[in-house]
Parts: C-alpha cells; structure tokens; sequence
C-alpha cells in the first residue's frame, strides 16, 4: 500500500504545520512516510502546497501520482489537477469552486460555512480537513484530538476542546455523506516506534550526538530551520547558539569558539556560504576543525529560495583561495545525515580542518520517518574522538610540528606554560610566520599529507544498491537523490530491468583506486543523475578518478526527481 | 608574578619611530601588571602593522585574517569566558573592513578588550587611505584627496552600545598603560583607541600633531554619562579635538553573563550532554 495525500492553500495559513501532524498521525498509526514542502519565498498570499507519500514499507521519494488532495483554495485544485491519480479523491468547499473534471471522487466540505458557523480562524480549516482526511482514509481522531491536547494544553482546555470541535466536524461530514469513498488505507498496525524528521532535524541531533557545544548562523534558507532548533534547545543542551550579524561572523565566530576547545559548526545556503569562504581557508591553514552545513538551494545569487538543487558541489569542493585539505560528505537521506554529521565533528577534530556536510532544500526540508532504534544505536555506538586533541603536555610544544600523518597535537589554549598563535600567515612548527621556503614546502606538505591519511584511514567508497556485477544499467548519483533512484529501482525491477546504484556520500576527497575498480565493467550503461545543470559530481568524478560519464540525466528547475521520471527519461 | 620578558616574542618589525613599538611595551606592560602570563590570556590579531605584533608577544593567539578579529575574540569568549580577550587590530582593520562586526560586538557587550591602532593610513599596504583619515587626506588610493568624511571610532562605538569606550595617544605609553589595564578589567565590551602615528606614511597625524590635538579628559568629566561622552567624542570630528582618557563606562551585563547555560561553568568545561531523548520527543 502506498499513497499520496496532498494539501495546499494559501501561504500563511498553517499547511506546513498541518502536514507535519499528517505525517506523525500516519507513523503513530504504523506506516511509513515521506513529505516535501513546496512554498513560495515569502510569508502571506502565496500558494503553499505539501504532500505526504505513505507507505508499508520505508519510503525517502515522491510519487507522481496524488491520490488524495486537499484543496484549501481553487488555487490548489489548478496547481495540482494533472497529477491526480485516476479515481483520487479530492476534497474542496463548494462555496469556493467545485472541480469539473471527471474520474475523480468528490468530496465537498463546506470549510468557509464550518469557519463561520464556529466562529473559527482562518488556520482551522486545517484541522476541518485534518477530520475529513483522516475520515476519507478509514482512520479515528483519536491521535489527532490527542496532539491538539499536547499542543493546546497550556492555553486552556476551552482551546484544546473548540480545535477538537473543527476536527470532529471535518471527520462527520465525510462520514455522513461520502460513506461510500471511504477507504481503509490508515487503519493502525504493529510496527516499532519512528519518528518524523527533516535532514535539517536531523542534522541537529547528529551535532547534538557529536558534542557540537557551539553553532553560529545567520538565517538562510533552506538551513534557517537548523539555527531555530538548536536555538530553541540550547537552554536544554547547554549548546551556545549565536545568530551573528553576517556569515562572515558567523564561520570566524565558530572558529574563535573551536580555537578555544569546543566544538563549533555552522550552517547556511550557498550565498552565506559565499561570504565564508576565505575563512574557510583560514581554517585551513590555521588547522582549526569546522564543520559547515551547507544546505543547496537553486541558485545563482538569490536564486529560488525555497526551491532544491544540487548547485553547490562544485563550489563547495573548491571552496578557499590557496591550497589545503578539506572533506566534503552528502548524505543522501535522513539516517545518512545523522551518521554522516556526527562522523563529520570527529573528523574535524581528527584532521583538524574544515568538513563540509552537503544537504539541499529537497533533503533539509523533508520529513522522512526514521526507526527510534536507529537513532538509539548511533548514540550508543558513537563515540566522540577528537584526535590529536590535547590540554596538557609537557613537552616543548609545537602545534604544526611536522609529523607523519599530517597532524599535530593540538593543545587547547589554557594549559599553563605554554602558548601559541593560530597563524593565518604561513608559519614554522611553532606558529611563528615565516617565508622561508623550506619551511613553506613543509607545511604545505604536511597540510597535504592530512588528504593521504583521511583516504587510508576514514574515506568510504559509494554505497551499492542492487548487483553491479550483474545489473544492465548502473545509476551513478549523490546526495539527495538517493530515495528518488531507490524508489525508480523497484519500479524497474517490476518492468524486468535490472539496475543498481552508485550512491557517493565521501564526495570529496575520493580514492581513486577504489572508485576505478567500481568502473571496470565498460559493457555497462551508466547513468549519472544529478540535481543540477552542469552535471557536477561527473565533473568531480572525472577530475579525482579520470572517469567520465557520458550519459547524463540533469534536472535543474529548482524540482527534485520523481522516480518516474526518472523511469521514463531512461527509455527516451 | 611574570615578566615583561616572559610577554616578549620575537623583535618588532616597525620602523623606527612607529607608534606601535610604544603601543607593544605597553599591552605587555598591561598584561604584567593585571597579573596574567602568556598562558592565561587569549590574544586575537587582525592582519596589519598592528596584527604583525603576533609574532612579538607571546600569548594563546590567533593570528586572523583582516577584519575578521572581533568574531574570532567573541567566539573565543563564548568557548571559554574565563580567560580574558584581547583584540588587537588596526583602524582599516576594525572599522574598515570589519566594521559591521565592530557595530554588532558593541552591540552584544561581548566582555572582550579591543585596542585599535588608529594612524588613518593602511601602513602594511604601504599607505593607502584608512576610514579614519581625515577628509582631504591624500594617499596613494586616494592621490586628490580622499571624499569620505572620516569615521568616528569614539561616537561609533558609544551609540553602538560598547560599555568602555577610552581614547588614548602611543606618545604617552603610561597612559597606553593605563587604559589598557581599565579596559581589561572592565567587564563587558571595552575600546581603546589609541592614536598612533604612523611615521612612514602619514605626515599629518604626526606626534606633533597628536600633541597638540589632543587633551587629558579632566577629573570631573562624568565617564558615565553617555551624553557628555558623545559631546567630548563628536569634537574630533567637527573641531580636531581628540580626548583622551575614559570617556564613557558603565556596568551592563555581558552577553555570556545572559546565556544561562554558562552560569555554572564554561562551555569548554562543562559535562558532555547527553540526554537526547529530550530532543527528539519533539519528533514522536
């Protein structure tokens, strides 16, 4: 079983909110679900639509077909009409517009007569069609009335009771009148206990998990939602959270607070990023760990705020004048954000440089559900490393001492007797500046030799799904788009295709070796699929491995894939 | 108790004569006096003749880049807001190319000390004009004289909310002293700007010119009083009168003596969290 529930109306009025509770019903009741937001870059008046795929199975992609769509407004019903799936069920307020088309079932709730009749706001339509939906899909209100108690609580029972009443009314109307569209689709069931999040959540939790003690922003979407979370649990984690005046404060204020010993992270989209980048340089060459969430949206300049791409890669991998080593990870789903964030502190630590984790407003934004056990074993097992960390030592103390990894001890400032510069300028082993030349050619060296010991020690090849050895078609991909080739697999196994997937998370710097023997088979047909124009992971690709990917399929109009299209663009 | 010698680093690079070598006797001077050693003091350098002083004055540092000292001093604090800041940073520097982080740390009362070296020119750069040169300044970047009025550190800092804002000259290196042992001890956002000849490239803003320019701000002056301190301060910009001394402090909370969860201890020290299911119950 797997369906779509769309809703949308006008931007300001709550659907974000509710589609969120739409979700937590449907993993309280024992499925599997995945959301995507889509909203315009501004605050009222706007058309906001979000749709919640849910499913038996665990599910990270859309579907193209939508099945049930709640329509708040008209604009919602012209949006969205040519998605709907055959028979899908569409639920509307004849005082609004009533849809003309055909082979769909219609379900009419008066939303504008329930409003005024109660005396109700605007944003309770949301909970009207909360009722309808939840009636339209066999369910009960029971988690619902019980959420709205969680959330109105404080403000009296009166408000808990008067929500519950809209809830209820949604939920009778359908009942009474369209009995017969009923479907038994959310009907509750064992499994174990999920939660619902969003890679910028989950990114969250993974520097909460890694002991992140500082996390500096300026807001920015799609990364805003991560500086109002760890904002909203400082008092509770004990993180200091600042929201600096400008980007360019915001990296240097987490590299004072990482020089000092903790350890700090940042997060914007690619023009904050912009504005970081020198200091990510100085980061480099001072070795003070960082880790920068970097959260793609499309771009150039201001670009499309709210709408995805994979434009940065490129950008992000070069990111710092002069040379000096940097790691840069893409997760490709929420579990991967969460491992991939809390190696990504240890890494910092270990290398002593900075780390960059790659998200897009596609992975940032959505909610996905993720097994609580999940998140408990990662907890358990992780443990913080923080490498060549030091507070004391009695030695004479060097911190760019030349050594064999690359790495030197770095001595958290305090430790009495000693002393030493974080040097922005070339230096010699004590930090000093220098321009020699010999001294230049070994710290350049040693900088460099950090790469070597991160490909031996910590690089991991891309994930394999489904048997390249004996697959026809091998997709080669990053990042967020993962769920969607996932989902595009199966309904490829089902047409009697076979395929597998390359899914690179370790995007920078890679090991050649390894990625060339992945490649060997050239009877293969490999895909590259990327969310962007200029096909940038198969440039990168080819620059750290010499592999060249000539077919490409690009989508680049600030939309994730759909594994459909992905199905149907392979044929042509 | 240390030495000025335990402070010393390398030999200064400054030409003979440069305000700054009065401006280094001075900080180390300071820092001897207020009890610390180059152990328990964390020093943030902005790039310039000023940031050259890295090298010469040993000290937990971070030799940063241009402009960017202020945030890497408050970022240091938050970490860790037991052990004094020091931003030591020159005027193109600070209210060049970090003025927007000058504003905002003076906004925060972030508890750091930040000494400008101000001579109105980029000596580094071999003497380009500095936004606190005064109008008609002609420098290599600027050979008709430069347009801009100048800015005015003083003014600037105290409408921005900083909580120690002192003026003071490299020629009197007791007075340097002095208000630089003020600025440390006091808790919360604390400038010393002290004027300094730069003996290369500025011909104006001479020793001379300091000296007949500027005056000991007297007894009665009322250091807490912002009005009377924005009067004495705006005089530099309309009748070249430069005061020196403290013209403005009070007592303000600093932004970590607001953040409750550095009330017990410092970030740095503090126990690692670990109760993560308070987190994400949110999600359930």
């Amino acid at each position: 079983m797997k369906f779509t529930w769309k809703i949308g109306g006008e931007a300001g009025f709550g659907i974000l909110t509710s589609g969120l509770v739409f979700s937590k019903i449907a993993n309280r009741l024992g499925y599997f679900t995945f959301d995507y937001i889509e909203y315009p870059s501004l605050i009222r008046g706007g058309h906001n639509a979000l749709e919640v795929v849910v499913s038996d199975e665990p599910i990270g992609a859309l579907k193209k077909d939508i099945d049930f769509l709640v329509c708040l407004n008209e604009d919602t019903y012209k949006h969205h009409k040519h998605r709907l799936a055959p028979q899908a069920h569409v639920l509307f307020d004849p005082d609004e517009f009533s849809p003309q088309e055909n082979n769909i079932l219609k379900i009419s709730v008066p939303f504008k007569k329930i409003l005024s009749d109660l005396k109700g706001q605007p944003v309770m339509k949301n909970t009207i069609a909360m009722g309808a939906s939840l009636a339209v899909l066999g369910s009960d209100l029971e988690i619902l009335n019980k959420i709205m108690e969680d959330q109105f609580l404080r403000k009296g029972q009166e408000i808990v009771d008067f929500n519950k009443k809209f809830a209820s009314l949604g939920f009778d109307q359908v009942k009474r009148n369209f009995s017969q569209h009923i479907k038994t689709y959310l009907q509750k069931k064992e499994s174990e206990q999920k939660l619902v999040i969003s890679g910028n959540d989950a990114f969250c939790l993974g520097a909460a998990i890694a002991d992140c003690r500082l996390y500096c922003a300026y807001p920015m979407t799609p990364s805003s939602t991560v500086l109002t979370t760890m904002a909203s649990w400082q008092v509770k984690t004990g993180m200091v959270v600042r929201h600096a005046e400008d980007e360019i404060s915001v990296i240097n204020t987490a590299l004072g607070s990482s020089f000092a010993g903790v350890r700090s992270a940042v997060g914007t989209s690619g023009g904050g990023f912009a504005l970081m980048v020198e200091s990510v340089s100085f980061a480099g060459i001072a070795e003070i760990p960082i880790v920068i969430f970097l959260a793609q949206r499309a771009g150039p300049a201001t670009g499309m705020p709210t709408w995805t791409e994979q434009g940065d890669l490129l950008f992000a991998v070069h990111a710092g004048h002069g040379e000096f080593p940097k790691m840069v990870f893409a997760p490709g789903d929420i579990e991967e954000m969460l491992e991939l964030t809390a190696k990504a502190f240890n890494l910092a630590d270990v290398y002593q440089t900075p780390v960059i984790i790659m998200s897009d407003m596609f992975l940032s934004e959505s909610h996905k559900s993720i097994s609580k056990k999940f998140i408990e074993e990662l907890i358990e097992t992780y443990k913080v490393n923080r490498g060549k960390t030091i507070f004391t030592t009695i030695n004479k103390y060097l911190r760019y001492k030349l050594t064999d990894d690359g790495i030197s001890p770095r001595l958290i400032p305090g430790a009495k007797g000693h002393f030493y510069q974080a040097n922005s300028y070339e230096h010699i082993e004590d930090g000093h500046t220098t321009e020699d030349a010999q001294a230049r050619k070994q710290q350049v060296e040693k900088r460099n030799k950090k790469w070597d010991t991160y490909l031996t020690n910590d690089f991991r090849p891309p994930k394999i799904f489904g048997n390249i050895e004996t697959a026809e078609i091998i997709f080669v991909s990053w990042g967020s788009n993962k769920g969607p080739i996932l989902e595009a697999q199966k309904i490829l196994q089902q047409n009697g295709k076979e395929t597998a997937l390359m899914h690179f998370t370790h995007v920078f710097p890679m090991k050649r070796e390894i990625i060339v023997s992945l490649f060997r088979d050239n009877t293969k047909r490999y895909v590259l699929i990327e969310n962007n124009s200029h096909a940038q992971f198969g440039k990168l690709l080819l620059m750290e491995t010499g592999i060249e990917l000539k077919e490409k399929m690009l989508k680049y109009d600030g939309r994730p894939f759909l594994p459909e299209e992905i199905v149907y663009n392979l044929k042509s | 108790m240390t030495s000025i010698q335990d402070f010393s680093g390398y030999t200064p690079t400054w030409c003979p004569g440069c305000g700054d070598w009065g401006i280094g006797i001075a900080i180390k001077t300071a820092m001897v006096q207020s009890g610390l050693d180059p152990s328990s003091v964390m020093v943030i350098f902005g790039i310039g003749c000023s940031g050259n002083m890295n090298d010469f004055l040993n000290a937990y540092a971070i030799h940063a880049l241009h402009g960017r000292a202020l945030p890497n001093a408050i970022g240091a604090k938050l970490a860790n807001h037991n052990m004094p800041v020091v931003a030591i940073v020159g005027d193109g520097d600070c209210y060049g190319e970090g003025g927007n982080h000058f504003v905002h740390a003076c906004r925060g009362n972030h508890d750091i000390t930040v000494i400008v070296h101000d001579n109105g020119v980029y000596g580094l750069t071999t003497g380009q004009v500095a936004p606190t040169a005064q109008k008609g300044f002609k420098s290599k970047s600027t050979p008709s004289g430069i347009i801009e009025t100048p800015i005015n550190p003083l003014t600037l800092a105290l409408t921005q909310g900083a909580t120690f804002v002192a003026q003071t000259f490299a020629g009197n290196v007791n007075n340097v002293i002095e208000l630089i042992k003020e600025g440390m001890k006091h808790k919360g956002f604390s400038l010393v700007n002290v004027l300094q000849p730069c003996v290369t490239f500025n011909k104006i803003n001479t020793y001379q010119y300091y000296m007949q320019h500027s005056y000991r701000l007297p007894e009665e002056h009322k250091k807490e009083n912002l009005e009377e301190a924005l009067v004495k301060g705006i005089e530099m910009t309309t009748i070249e009168k430069f005061p020196l001394g403290i013209l403005y402090q009070v007592q303000r909370p600093t932004f970590t003596d607001q953040l409750s969860q550095l009330q017990q201890t410092t970030l740095l020290e503090r126990e690692r969290f670990q109760s993560f299911e308070n987190l994400y119950a949110d999600f359930a």
